[in-house]
């Protein structure tokens, strides 16, 4: 029977990282594994990423994974009232369907075995591993793993045959859906972000350049704060609206989780990364970067807990505190920050906008309009003040 | 579920559906499975809660009478 220190199931950014430093840290028989045909595909998502978090693990200069780097941050308020950040090195929009493969070659590169088309059906403990059953094009196949990682997204199944609690409350899944829009006109060295109870309950509206004259255009609303119109419906009237004269040539939908890491992302022998563990930063719904960290970490650790021969849930909990110390914490911060940003209506974010702008734009940060908009509301101040510290400065 | 009282439960269109999966994380007894012909929910499993049903980005979930 074939057998793996460290499976991998999921081939998005937290998997393929995970993959990655497993294999680089030392595990021997590292395996990814990837439901759908083509790891990057297909795309879920916005795109974008901080330039910072980027760097860490590939270098985005001339890189052919890279669809446009990025700026500037544009905010729109709902009565259209355009704030702009300061520019300076904000971060890329990717071509995820060439970015998730340069980080499966990683993997493959520091020796972890990658399959396409596999997906992960059964997970049974069985003396101390895991016996998982993998179903491919040729049939299903058995695997004992002494650590499994599930990095296999919102809808997990890892983390319930695990028994880890990864369900989410209506309220915290941001229901979300984008166009691609091409011959439109904007700015396409900015990200767009459109606010307002009006515009997107519960979320926002977004412009991510692919190019010039064609972007990402989405929408994430929150059902429960949302009228009846489906989130494509929002979609459809948000592109009538701003977009007449554009061309829609593609279309995603998907969930973006809004709450916080689950309390537990570790078992005996099983990590969850990234959206499986819902760690997405819940202000901003970004999780690339996030879940290439998590995913880093869950490498690490699982490496480690195979070379010391332990990979019980209590060996593997220094993962879970990384986590936490490294994004977790933070998440939870912006947590509380978007529940009083929902409070908000439109009325408040206009008249913010106008208060902004009269900053200069090189004083103006995206910590200075959240701490601008939260002076509103005195309980909140202390968070604000910390939130501008650790995150903007 | 008393004898006699008639219950939904939900079903996927597959024609719309884009099997993101977002629903299934939303499912209290865990009702909804991917397979290779999209998302599928398991009527005995499903209570009828609903809580699939609005989230939905492209409404491909509707409830249907499951009968007595």
């Amino acid at each position: 029977m074939p057998a793996a220190d460290v499976l991998v199931v999921g081939g998005g950014p937290a998997g393929c990282v995970a993959a990655w430093e497993a294999a680089a840290a030392g595990a021997r028989d590292v395996l990814l594994v990837e439901r759908d045909r083509a790891i990057g595909a297909p795309v879920r998502c916005a795109e974008g990423v901080g330039s910072a978090g980027l760097r860490e693990f590939l270098d985005p200069d001339g890189a052919p994974w890279v669809s446009r780097r990025i700026t500037k941050v544009i905010l729109w308020a709902p009565d259209d009232t355009e704030v702009v950040l300061g520019t300076h090195d904000v971060g890329y929009v990717l071509d995820r369907t060439r970015f998730e493969p340069a980080l499966a070659e990683q993997a493959a590169r520091a020796g972890a075995g990658v399959r396409i088309s596999t997906e992960a059906v059964a997970l049974v403990r069985e003396d101390g591993r895991w016996r998982v059953t993998l179903r491919g094009p040729r049939g299903d196949e058995t695997w004992m793993a002494r650590v499994v990682i599930g990095a296999d997204g919102v809808e997990t199944m890892v983390g319930r045959w695990a028994g880890l609690e990864t369900r989410v409350a209506a309220r915290e899944m941001e229901s979300c859906a984008q166009y691609v829009v091409s011959n439109i006109e904007f700015d396409p060295d900015a990200i767009y972000m459109h606010f307002g109870p009006s515009v997107a309950p519960g979320g926002y509206a977004w412009i991510f350049p692919k190019g010039v004259g064609i972007a990402n255009v989405g929408i994430g609303v929150v059902a429960l704060r949302a009228d009846t119109r489906s989130a494509r419906q929002y979609l459809d009237d948000y592109v009538a609206l701003h977009f007449p004269g554009g061309t829609v040539t593609g279309l995603t939908v998907g969930g973006v989780i809004s709450g916080v890491t689950v309390k537990r992302t570790v078992s005996d022998g099983i990590l969850l990364a990234g959206d499986a563990a819902h760690m997405i930063n819940p202000l901003s719904g970004a999780g690339i970067i996030t879940a290439m960290k998590a995913g880093r970490l869950a490498g690490r650790h699982a490496a480690r807990a195979v070379r010391e021969g332990d990979t019980s849930a209590r060996n593997l909990q220094a993962y879970h505190d990384d986590w936490m110390r490294v994004l977790g914490d933070a998440h939870k911060l912006y947590y509380t920050l978007k529940e009083t940003i929902n409070k908000f209506d439109d009325d408040f974010f206009n008249r913010l906008a106008r208060t902004v702008n009269a900053i200069p734009l090189q004083k103006r940060t995206l910590g200075r309009v959240m701490t601008t908009a939260l002076a509103h509301h005195p309980t909140l101040l202390p968070v604000a003040a910390k939130l501008f510290v650790q995150e903007f400065c | 579920m008393p004898h006699g009282t008639r219950h939904r439960i939900a079903v996927v269109d597959g024609e719309l559906c884009d099997a993101c999966g977002l629903c299934m994380p939303l499912c209290p007894p865990a009702a909804i499975h991917m397979t290779r012909r999209g998302l599928v929910v398991d009527p005995v499993t499903c209570t009828g809660c609903e809580k699939c049903i609005a989230p939905c980005p492209v409404r491909a979930l509707a409830m249907i009478d499951a009968g007595s």
